[in-house]
């Protein structure tokens, strides 16, 4: 029989190390993604093609950027998708849909250098 | 919140199947929306500005605004205030704080906020009876950056396809099934979510979700017969293997940890040693400090729980059976996790 007292200590402590778990998932990932923009139809192209991003970054960090670099005015339409394929939510981070990337290589069969994430724009809906 | 035992080999006639989307479909949360009382218009009829709801879990908080609104208008505003009150200008808070996202459905919504109960100290275990999850309406000034997303059914339905298209793109590494369903098929998942009509939803989603057939050695049937058979004609027996969610690539599972990041993932329904991939495998890869991939090494048991539609889901289930049977109506399965409170006696 475990005194009482005992116990209570272990879940006290069981707690503190679920606490100190989370603390370290909860930290970001700073490792980098590539970001690969593409245009699609008259969507004005990008001064370079890749662009290093942190991993943690919402997608929306992505879209904000974009927008800057394309200079593009508050309310003017752009959409983006990943992979040709989807417009990811605005709160997926960017390494999460690297996880998506990846599945596209493996569905390639081809061979990744690094982690690199397309992300396809346009001014009007094309894989709405 | 309830627990159910699976048969450890789940893998599932087809009834137990419809039975499983049928429960993760009927499944509501209640909410109560109480008008945030410093916005309250003048002549508002105090004291009645609490709405309560059973919303299903597959629903999304633009859905439930008509019937809100309609309610105020009722009950609550004068006609007034009624007349310039703008639902573009509405939004949600949790009692602690924590904006709601429109996109979110409720059902995450609920166990987002469980789980962040189980990190708080004023918390109690988890067998306690389900409570009303308190939110707050305010009419304006929404924080239009931090919430991500407009206000409107449209926008969340949009977002809704696009959820549908990435869990697509994970599970059979291109988004043909989504694209390749009429537009009117389309709609009508929406619709069924609107109207929360299983049989309207399914009717469509039974087309891009994997099914459960136990795995067969027979070879596939030729390319094409699944566009030229009729939908009707199709008895469950004769579904293809490469629609099975053995079949699939990856499952679309995302973590939600309390307070936390949301982890995702390439999810494969079997192990490379050909094992059947198992939530407890799942999480000690990718939760490891919480859940010990053995009781030999730290912290020598589990330290969290995970939620699957609100249910604490067995560590023996397999990731793809959730995939199929347990996923919510975007096609994501959202695992919530949270703390034991009681030294890992549930």
């Amino acid at each position: 029989m475990v005194p009482s007292s005992w116990r209570a200590d272990d879940a006290d402590t069981s707690i503190q190390h679920a606490f100190n778990a989370l603390e370290t998932y909860k930290r970001r990932d700073p490792s980098k993604v590539i970001v690969r923009f593409k245009a699609v139809g008259n969507a004005p192209i990008m001064k370079q093609n890749d662009y290093t991003i942190t991993a943690s970054h919402r997608f929306q960090a992505v879209i904000m950027f974009l927008r800057k670099e394309l200079r593009w005015k508050a309310g003017d339409p752009l959409f983006t998708y990943v992979n040709l394929a989807f417009a990811p939510a605005p709160d997926d981070t960017v390494s999460n849909l690297s996880a998506d990337k990846l599945i596209m290589y493996m569905y390639l069969q081809s061979f990744a250098t690094g982690q690199r994430l397309i992300v396809n724009y346009s001014t009007t809906a094309a894989w709405g | 919140m309830a627990t159910y035992r699976g048969s450890p080999s789940a893998f599932a006639t087809p009834a137990s199947t419809t039975l499983f989307r049928r429960l993760t479909w009927e499944g509501t949360v209640p909410l109560e929306i109480r008008v945030d009382s410093k916005e309250l218009p003048a002549n508002s009829d105090r004291g009645l500005e609490t709405y309560y709801i059973q919303a299903p879990r597959v629903s999304y908080l633009p859905l439930i605004v008509p019937e809100l609104k309609r309610f105020l208008l009722d009950v609550v505003f004068d006609e007034a205030a009624a007349r310039i009150m703008k639902e573009e200008d509405w939004w949600f808070e949790s009692e602690e704080g924590s904006l709601l996202k429109w996109h979110w459905p409720l059902g995450l919504i609920y166990d987002t906020h469980t789980i962040s109960q189980s990190v708080r100290p004023t918390s109690s275990s988890l067998s306690q009876a389900p409570s009303p999850l308190r939110l707050i309406l305010h009419l304006a000034s929404p924080p239009t950056e931090k919430l991500l997303l407009a206000p409107s059914a449209e926008a969340c339905k949009q977002a809704f396809m696009g959820q549908m298209k990435e869990a697509d793109f994970l599970r059979w590494g291109s988004t043909k099934r989504m694209t390749g369903l009429r537009k009117a098929e389309q709609d009508g998942l929406w619709e069924g979510i609107k109207e929360h009509n299983f049989d309207e939803y399914w009717r469509v989603a039974s087309k891009i979700t994997p099914t459960t057939t136990p795995l067969r050695s027979q070879s596939p049937p030729p390319m094409g017969a699944m566009h030229t058979r009729p939908p009707s004609a199709d008895p469950q027996g004769a579904t293809p293997d490469r629609d099975g969610a053995y079949n699939v690539r990856s499952v679309p599972v995302r973590i939600y940890l309390p307070e936390g990041p949301v982890l995702q993932d390439l999810v494969p329904p079997l192990l490379e040693n050909g094992s059947v991939h198992t939530l407890q495998q799942f999480l000690s890869t990718h939760l490891p400090q919480l859940f010990p991939p053995s009781a030999s090494e730290p912290p020598f048991h589990d330290l969290g729980y995970a939620l699957v539609q609100g249910v604490v889901t067995p560590p023996e289930t397999e990731m793809a059976w959730l995939g199929a049977c347990m996923t919510g109506a975007d096609g994501w399965v959202n695992v919530c996790i949270g703390v034991l409170r009681d030294g890992g006696q549930r």
